[in-house]
């Protein structure tokens, strides 16, 4: 109960004093949140001689980011990520979306069996599976392909993302898709004609979600490829060991990653929070 | 809500399958057909250098189970990394969403500061981490030795070590909390807050005894969800520390994956994988419960 003060003595300073408190205390947090990312920007842009002093003089230069774009390897790791996070974004939408439909506009044994094995295999650990998927690649000839990465990223979100599309599909009411099903449309023009549109906003969110996940995805990329695909996460994990004393090669690296994220989570922002809303 | 009840029975009954195969399809060959091996391997003697896969039962259960290594490091790891990261990026994560859920002068811009944090991989979030807490030329020991204080070695030893791998879990988790949090606060009703305000309840009694019970669920939902992830967390570990010093600091995760790509025995990191799997499966269903319980009352 001691926190009960706490409110009130704030409450009791002249108005101007808060706001200026109130400035503070979010300045510090900002600041906070933002300088892991701040530091590494910093870091990016000192030559190798100042590296190690990051706090300390003042020269500047763009030329790690000059050395990394020469590096074919960096080049085609992220192409890959680009390219694997694109299509496991557009294929595991595909699938969720009319799954959380079903889960949404359905009740009876089926929908129940199948909200009862995604809730199970939302609890299993990566690691259970990841670990042997490795066998299954292989020998399904999938190893270190496009296709071995692609289809796991696609089957991972499936039961966190159809159960978050069941809760956007309860939320828009059925009564259109009734009427338009009274006035003769088919049960798949209803859904991709009438339910479909009403819940863009949330498949926006989850698109952008979507995205960034496989972009920042590491596990089943270290297990999963060896030489012939590698992705961007795995490239600079490598960095650390083997390139270990050159951090301002590899924090320009880091910083080239998160430039993608950063956009699409600035433009998709307002589409997370209108959609996340469960 | 739900549009069953309606005609067209058999019909119905085709949508319904046809709109789950691709998905159930997709689950099938790449979880249902993967766990099942694993957990065929994991009675069987299946070294990656010699599989020559002859039934041992459980053996390797027997070895996981007794190896202290897994029982008093990696296991209370798992759960103290798990307890702190959950419990640490709630509380910021409600304190910020709280924060963002009142207008004020340049509310957009801090909180696309505050979600910063989500677009980072986990992978750069460790990668920064580890040159900030570098113990020669990092930042904070800068900072530390600017102020007059001694450096520390902070990734050379267990308990800094494991504290730098949870702040970076929490640094990294805390916007999921505020996003999910704050989607929650800005879609409750606006009543029973003006009735409060109209009486002259103290904040902390208002946030007591309105806001939180009224955001029961969401909370339900966003611990028992990073719970298991916490759980599972293997990236930022892997990255930041190896495991070590020593193997101090190893997680769950990468106990199994130790196990069978490092010392190449598939079999016993498949039992790993899967004591853990049948651990996780248990807390969270009691976490489930207990949260909610404790939400209730």
């Amino acid at each position: 109960m001691a926190m009960v003060k706490e409110p009130l003595l704030f409450a009791r300073l002249p108005l101007n004093a808060r706001r200026v408190l109130f400035g503070l205390v979010l300045f510090a947090i900002c600041f906070l949140f933002a300088f892991p990312v701040l530091w590494l920007i910093l870091t990016s842009l000192r030559p190798e001689s100042g590296v190690y002093y990051v706090h300390r003089g003042t020269e500047f230069t763009l030329g790690n980011f000059i050395d990394v774009f020469q590096d074919d390897r960096v080049i085609e790791a992220f192409a890959n990520s680009a390219l694997i996070a694109t299509l496991a974004t557009f294929f595991s939408l595909l699938v969720t979306v009319s799954s959380g439909y079903m889960l949404s506009r359905f009740q009876g044994p089926a929908s129940r069996t199948w909200f009862g094995t995604i809730y199970v295999f939302r609890c299993v650990p990566y690691i259970s599976w990841v670990l042997p998927l490795y066998f299954v690649a292989q020998s399904w000839g999938l190893y270190d392909t496009y296709l071995g990465l692609l289809l796991p990223h696609i089957a991972v979100h499936i039961c966190f993302f159809s159960w978050l599309m069941k809760g956007f599909f309860d939320g828009i009411d059925p009564s259109m898709e009734h009427a338009a099903l009274i006035d003769g449309c088919t049960r798949w023009g209803a859904f991709l004609r009438v339910a479909l549109p009403s819940a863009i906003p949330a498949i926006a969110a989850l698109g952008v979600l979507c995205w960034l996940f496989t972009w920042n995805e590491f596990l089943f990329a270290l297990i999963l490829t060896g030489n012939k695909v590698p992705m961007i996460t795995v490239v600079m994990a490598q960095f650390v060991t083997e390139m270990g004393l050159r951090w301002n090669l590899m924090a320009a690296t880091a910083v080239l990653a998160l430039v993608p994220a950063f956009l699409l989570a600035l433009f998709g922002q307002k589409y997370v929070i209108r959609g996340l809303r469960i | 809500m739900a549009g069953g009840g309606r005609p067209l029975f058999g019909e119905q009954t085709r949508f319904m399958l046809l709109l789950i195969t691709p998905a159930a399809l997709l689950l099938t060959l790449f979880q249902v057909v993967p766990i099942a091996i694993g957990a065929n391997a994991s009675f069987r003697d299946w070294a990656l250098y010699n599989p020559k896969k002859t039934w041992v039962g459980l053996a390797h259960y027997q070895a996981v189970l007794s190896d202290p290594e897994f029982l008093w490091v990696v296991l209370p790891n798992t759960f103290i990394f798990m307890i702190l990261s959950v419990a640490g990026a709630l509380v910021l994560g409600l304190a910020l969403a709280l924060l963002l859920n009142r207008p004020f002068a340049g509310q957009k811009l801090v909180q696309t500061v505050l979600l910063v944090p989500l677009m980072v991989a986990p992978v750069i979030a460790a990668i920064m981490m580890r040159w900030m807490f570098n113990d020669q030329f990092g930042i904070v020991n800068a900072v530390l030795e600017g102020l007059g204080l001694d450096g520390q070695p902070w990734l050379v030893e267990r308990w800094t070590a494991f504290g730098v791998i949870v702040m970076t879990d929490i640094w990294l988790w805390t916007p999921w909390y505020t996003l999910l949090l704050l989607a929650g606060l800005q879609s409750l009703p606006r009543e029973p807050f003006e009735a409060a305000a109209i009486d002259g309840t103290s904040p902390w009694r208002v946030f007591t005894h309105l806001t939180l019970p009224m955001l029961r669920s969401v909370i339900v939902v966003c611990v028992v969800i990073r719970a298991i992830d916490a759980f599972r967390t293997f990236d930022i570990v892997w990255t930041l520390t190896g495991g070590g010093p020593g193997r101090s600091t190893e997680l769950f995760s990468l106990y199994a994956y130790v196990l069978a790509f490092l010392t190449l025995d598939f079999g016993r990191g498949s039992a790993a994988a899967i004591i853990g799997g049948l651990i996780i499966l248990v807390v969270g269903a009691v976490l489930y419960r207990v949260v909610d319980r404790i939400a209730r009352a």
